[in-house]
């Protein structure tokens, strides 16, 4: 393949930015490069920047990065911060920090919220390392977690329930399926991120939907809470069509407060992001033209270097250049100037890219704008102007160096084996690419109630050495269709090896009525979380993250289709049947006047006796 | 109350005994004619699409123009592939995947079956769906070798092109993977094996990537070299392993897909010209039903049926003017309809004759034919049991039970029966150990409760008609009156007689390649003399016995296991329990004659039903040796989970033993 050449690459770039992450706290964490490119940006973490911002009352700030990845595929990190200070937000003096959400906040104690509606997967054996760290990214479908302040656990679900109600109207997504069955309270896998040093007795609560289709309905209501709307600023790429074509999406929002040293001022942070892997190639077709439809022959370059190379036979030749794009071709609209609300100074140098110095950039635009390069010239960052459409052009190139991509800590992958409808078994492969460090994670499992573990059968193995990798398990067995099973294990993994966990469990049998319309598809069974604890590279409170696919469960499913009904009705029928004729055969049918007198016990005692005495006179 | 009392009665009516030999031969009449009938439009149906979600051949596919160009470039590579070996040929095989970035994998595998070891390697990639994710998956296989054992050039380019082409939708909501087996059966059944877990770690490879619940798979099986080759027909094979087929809509969609769309016509088992006459209608079906009770594997689809996972294969026949194009267009129109599901193929039959690729009979309509057949077994086991249940007619002076006490059984024998036996023993040769005599008393001790409840209901039953009719006063004695059963000797020869053969289905299974074609001639030939001997063994020991009685219960027993697992078995493999019942038949009507002539004509036609001799003519009559029968059902033991030899060796061969075996005494019994 052609990457193999542009690996040598900038290794010592590499270097450079991890000694310089080290001091720099609060980075945000977005791959080597990125994390030198946000170190110097963002002036040095949020520490800092809660400091300024208290001076003002409230700020917004938005931020695109690109990054190509390997097989011509394009990362898209879309961020957009807005703070409000508590004071204002108390009194529902909102400025930046949007209404709507504001007050079901309030109206459920939610203290800390986090929300990720995802899609498709992030292939990080060719993408590398995630966005931000995983922070910000949630499993298959829609997943929600919260810090809610209440007293005791019943008043903590009622408001978590509140809460879900109303995300779930404000979103459009099918959040208020997050019921008891499918909520759990972790224990090990979820910190806080934020400053809760003001309240007190707050109850974690977490829910899944994995089947949930996130798709353009929970876009819209995501846009209307940015102050631009979509109107103008990087968000005004964000479309429906491109952001779902994508291989891999997820869009976070994440509520948190943030407090100085003394704990005093406090703002409230909200974070919203989205992150994209486009395919170059299946995104540039024209929104009207969307068919892959083949090419004409002429349009194909062939590698004339086969033997068979003719008229009719073409191999097609691959040069390995990195395709030719723009903003306007990859996101189906233009970048409609910077958003008017974004600060001036660095941070409104909203719109980054990652890419080796040598790559060609062109900038279209009629307006001023400024480009500023960093970290050895790989990132170049641009003040967008106001007002009117900016479009990057990258032509078309042949490159000889790339970017390094930094190594994801950890690879998870599950699935379900064996097969039947009784039973299963479950095994997640967690993988150590790293030759030197143990890696030490909680496996956090929310399974459904139907999908019953047998914990005794929970196997760890790792292939390098025979120590049990499990520290520490926590395990709240499931209570049939009132709370699934949760399953928090804490286990370490030396360096360069591969733990293999497998549990089985057992089907349950559901009635009848709790099946879903689409009975035969199978249930899904929410993906895995996993946690690393150490090392911790990330350096902020957001922590290390991965997950692992959804799982589809098929269970026992009743035939609901009308031969199913006719069997019921014949078996009924030869039920009774059989019962008519069975009492003919078995009974002896007299008259009443038939019948021996003495009945009841007492006559079936003298008839035994009878018997028995009868008995031994022959013999 | 009338009424019931004169249907009771009616057990006893000597006539009444006489019908089952008639009603069971009438049930196999009538289960024969039945398949007759099954061809004819009356009782078969069209086929249709019953699962809405599949659309077949509502979309327009876009397989062709400069993907030809590529295609055949494609075919050059693989053709160049030909005189590799095997490593390199799925080196080559992974880097024209990964030139369409999908993710690529490869399995080796290695099965010994006859203690011949055969190795290969799977090569395997995965389009991650962009709207997928990861639960659900569709297959779509080239064998790299197809059954016939030539190389599969054209279906294997056509798997690296697609690959390439269906990276370029984005409208695939479930994981798409790309299979390259190693040869037809072995590779595709490690590689359904590994992804499902269950496969043996030591000889089979575990797979590295894995997607989501397999839903379907598609095979294609196109073997034109460099020069391609237009073909006429797509062939579709569906046969799955033990018989097991792939969900009906699935080939509903391909015929739909490959006639209505692309003007290709199908057919179905080998039914190279099909004029829709009756006789070519019943043709398919009998050649649909062989081929579902031998349960091998038809092609790379096969061992995805067992795994509950629908699948086919197409592949192309004859000549004329559809090229590999058209195949991709159909195979493409196939994977869009499946990409549409949004469950499980489950909407229509499972169980199904196939009269041609657009008619078919319903397991409604066909199952009682075969359990018909099952029936008349178990009737003619419950005639049996009533026989035996009569006192033998002449009491036979060196009968080891004296036949007056049984007549009178009355009287309650519980502690001194042990004793009887020894006492009335009339030479010790007749029971060499006296533990062997030990059962039937106490089994005569559990039978000689009914006879003593039978009389008492009786008479009970005379009484309560007393105002009606005079009660005969001989009634007891009368030759319908039941008496203790002889049940030691029957049981202990059925036992062995079942036994025996696992033995046999051991050797078989494990024994290697050279030696089958030994074992399988001592085998034919120990076979059908090895009744004759037992017969001659056990008459010279025992002198008289097997009584007729013990003979009755015998045949009882077997015929009842035979019909019990013979309707079982129709449900699952109707066409199986079908031919093994037509061949058991006559063991239902046979006894021990009283002429060498009728003994040794008989016993000739019992013998001609061996199943092993049976085996050996069906190989012959469809042009294949009994080697290859022997290799095959080794292999499919081993690898493919075949369960056609346990009924043949634990069902039908015992079955065949005991019936030779009772003809076998006829011999000695002669005057």
């Amino acid at each position: 393949m052609g990457l193999g050449a542009r690996t040598k690459v900038l290794l010592g770039v590499r270097e450079e930015v991890v000694g310089a992450l080290t001091d720099k706290v609060g980075a945000a964490d977005f791959g080597v490069g990125d994390t030198e490119l946000r170190g110097a940006l963002v002036t040095s973490g949020h520490r800092r920047l809660a400091h300024e911002l208290l001076c003002d009352i409230s700020d917004y700030h938005e931020r695109l990065i690109l990054r190509p990845l390997p097989q011509s595929t394009l990362l898209a990190s879309f961020n957009f911060r807005s703070n409000e200070s508590s004071i204002a937000f108390e009194q529902q003096n909102f400025r930046y920090f949007p209404r709507s959400l504001g007050q079901i906040l309030q109206h459920a104690h939610t203290k800390e919220l986090h929300l990720r509606f995802s899609v498709g997967r992030w292939d990080a054996e060719s993408w590398g390392q995630r966005p931000w760290h995983g922070a910000r990214e949630g499993g298959n479908g829609v997943e929600l977690w919260a810090w809610i302040e209440a007293d005791n656990d019943d008043e903590a679900f009622t408001r978590w329930q509140t809460l879900v109600n109303s995300l779930s109207g404000l979103f459009c997504a099918s959040l208020n399926f997050i019921d008891a069955t499918r909520t759990i309270r972790p224990v090990m896998a979820f910190e806080p991120e934020g400053d809760h040093r003001n309240a007190s007795n707050l109850h974690l609560l977490h829910g899944t939907l994995p089947h949930e289709v996130v798709c353009t309905e929970n876009l819209t209501p995501f846009l209307k809470l940015l102050p631009c709307k979509g109107k103008a600023g990087i968000s005004s790429l964000l479309d429906g069509h491109k952001l779902f074509d994508a291989s891999f999406q997820t869009m976070a929002i994440d509520v948190r407060p943030v407090c100085d040293e003394q704990g005093q001022d406090c703002l409230l942070e909200m974070d919203q992001s989205v992150d994209m892997v486009l395919d170059v190639v299946r995104s540039k077709r024209p929104q009207d033209n969307p068919i892959p439809r083949p090419p004409p022959i002429e349009e194909i370059q062939c590698d004339s270097s086969k033997y068979y190379n003719a008229e009719d036979t073409c191999y097609p030749f691959n040069s390995g250049a990195e395709p030719s794009w723009s903003l306007k071709e990859i996101f189906g609209r233009p970048l409609k100037g910077a958003c008017p609300l974004t600060e001036a100074g660095e941070g409104s140098e909203t719109l980054c890219i990652n890419t080796p110095p040598e790559r060609t950039i062109q900038v279209e635009t009629e307006g001023q704008f400024a480009e500023s390069r960093t970290s050895s010239d790989t990132v170049r960052c641009y003040k967008l102007p106001v007002g009117s459409n900016f479009d990057l052009v990258l032509p078309e190139q042949q490159m000889t160096t790339g970017l390094v991509l930094p190594e994801p800590p950890l690879s998870a992958s599950r699935s379900i084996n064996g097969h039947g409808q009784e039973r299963g078994s479950a095994q997640s492969v967690i993988k150590n690419p790293s030759s030197t460090d143990a890696v030490e994670f909680v496996y956090l499992e929310s399974l459904p109630w139907f999908m019953r573990p047998y914990l005794h059968t929970l196997r760890a193995h790792v292939d390098t050495t025979t120590e049990n990798p499990v520290k520490e398990t926590f395990y709240r067995p499931a209570v049939d269709r009132q709370r699934g099973s949760h399953l928090e294990i804490r286990m370490v993994i030396p360096p360069a090896s591969t733990l293999t966990l497998t549990y089985d469990f057992e089907k349950a049998i559901l009635r009848y009525t709790e099946y879903p319309p689409d009975a035969n598809r199978g249930f899904d069974a929410a993906p895995a979380v996993i946690r690393i604890l150490s090392p911790n590279r990330s350096g902020d409170r957001k922590g290390i993250y991965l997950r692992t696919t959804p799982l589809l469960l098929s269970l026992p499913t009743p035939d609901f289709s009308m031969p199913y009904n006719v069997i019921i009705l014949t078996s009924t029928v030869m039920a009774l049947g059989f019962g008519n004729i069975f009492n003919l055969l078995v009974r002896r049918f007299v008259g009443v006047d038939e019948a021996p007198q003495n009945g009841g016990f007492k006559g079936v005692l003298q008839d035994k006796i009878a018997r028995l005495t009868g008995r031994f006179k022959k013999s | 109350m009338a009424l019931i009392s004169t249907l009771l009665a009616l057990r006893r009516d000597a006539r009444v005994q006489k019908v089952p030999p008639y009603l069971s031969a009438l049930l196999v009449v009538v289960g024969i004619a039945w398949l007759f009938l099954l061809p004819l439009n009356d009782y078969s149906r069209r086929t249709y699409v019953s699962e809405n979600a599949l659309l077949p051949a509502q979309v327009h596919t876009y397989f062709g123009g400069s993907e030809h160009n590529i295609f055949r470039a494609y075919r050059q590579e693989v053709a160049a592939l030909a005189e590799w070996s095997v490593p390199d040929r799925s080196k080559k095989l992974e880097d024209l995947f990964r030139e369409s970035n999908l993710k690529v994998a490869s399995q080796k595998y290695a099965y010994e079956s006859s203690n011949v070891t055969k190795s290969n390697e799977n090569v395997y990639a995965i389009l991650q769906g962009p709207r997928a994710d990861a639960t659900e998956a569709i297959v779509l296989i080239a064998a790299w070798k197809n059954m016939d054992n030539e190389i599969n050039y054209s279906g294997v380019a056509l798997v690296l092109s697609m690959a390439r082409y269906f990276k370029k939708w984005s409208l695939w909501s479930k994981d798409v993977i790309f299979l390259i087996t190693g040869d037809s059966t072995s590779g595709s059944q490690a590689w359904v094996d590994a992804y499902h877990d269950a496969h043996d770690p030591a000889t089979i490879e575990s797979l590295s990537i894995k997607s989501g619940a397999l839903q379907g798979a598609v095979a294609v099986d196109y073997p034109a070299g460099t020069w391609g080759h237009r073909y006429d027909k797509l062939h579709i094979v569906y046969d799955g392993i033990n018989g097991q087929l792939p969900n009906l809509d699935l080939i509903n969609t391909a015929v739909n897909i490959a006639g209505g769309q692309m003007g290709i016509s199908s057919t179905i088992q080998r039914m190279w010209s099909h004029s829709d006459s009756y006789r070519d209608r019943l043709q398919t079906i009998f050649r649909g039903m062989v081929s579902q009770s031998l349960g091998h594997a038809t092609g790379p689809h096969s061992a995805f049926i067992s795994y509950h996972v629908d699948a086919i294969t197409l592949k192309t026949v004859g000549d004329g003017w559809h090229d590999e194009m058209s195949l991709g267009r159909t195979v493409e129109s196939i994977f869009r309809s499946l990409n549409n599901l949004l469950e499980k193929l489950h909407q229509s039959f499972f169980f199904y004759l196939l009269l041609e690729s657009k008619r078919f009979v319903s397991i409604g309509t066909y199952l009682p034919s075969a359990m018909l057949i099952a029936a008349s077994f178990s009737i003619m086991a419950i005639a049996k049991w009533v026989e035996s249940g009569k006192p033998d007619d002449i009491p036979n002076p060196a009968s080891t039970k004296p036949p007056p006490k049984k007549s009178s059984s009355e009287k309650p024998d519980s502690k001194p029966s042990k004793e009887k036996p020894s006492s009335e023993k009339p030479s010790p040769k007749d029971d060499p150990s006296p533990e062997k005599e030990t059962p039937p008393p106490t089994k005569e001790k559990q039978e000689q409760n009914s006879p003593k409840k039978e009389p008492s209901k009786d008479t009970k039953k005379e009484t309560s008609k007393d105002t009606k009719k005079e009660p005969s006063k001989d009634t007891k004695k009368s030759p319908t009156t039941t008496s203790p059963r002889p049940l030691s000797l029957p049981l202990l020869l059925l036992l062995t007689f079942h036994f025996f053969p696992v033995f046999l289905l051991f050797t078989f299974n494990n024994f290697p390649l050279i030696e089958l074609p030994a074992l399988f001639q001592t085998t034919a030939n120990v076979s059908t003399l090895l009744p004759l001997a037992l017969s001659f063994a056990i008459r010279w020991s025992t002198d008289t016995r097997p009584t007729r009685r013990e003979i009755n219960l015998l045949q009882s027993f077997s015929l009842l296991f035979l019909g019990m697992c013979l309707s079982t078995l129709a449900t699952i493999n109707f066409s199986l329990s079908f031919f093994v019942g037509l061949a058991c038949v006559p063991f239902s009507f046979v006894r021990p004659l009283k002429s060498y002539a009728a003994s040794g004509v008989c016993y000739g036609v019992v013998a001609l039903l061996n199943p092993v001799l049976l085996v050996q003519m069906g190989a012959k009559f469809a042009g294949v040796g009994i080697m290859e029968v022997l290799i095959k059902a080794a292999e499919g033991w081993q690898v493919w989970g075949l369960w056609t030899q346990v009924v043949v060796w634990l069902v039908w061969f015992p079955a065949w033993t005991v019936a030779a075996f009772v003809v076998a005494l006829g011999f000695w019994e002669a005057e």
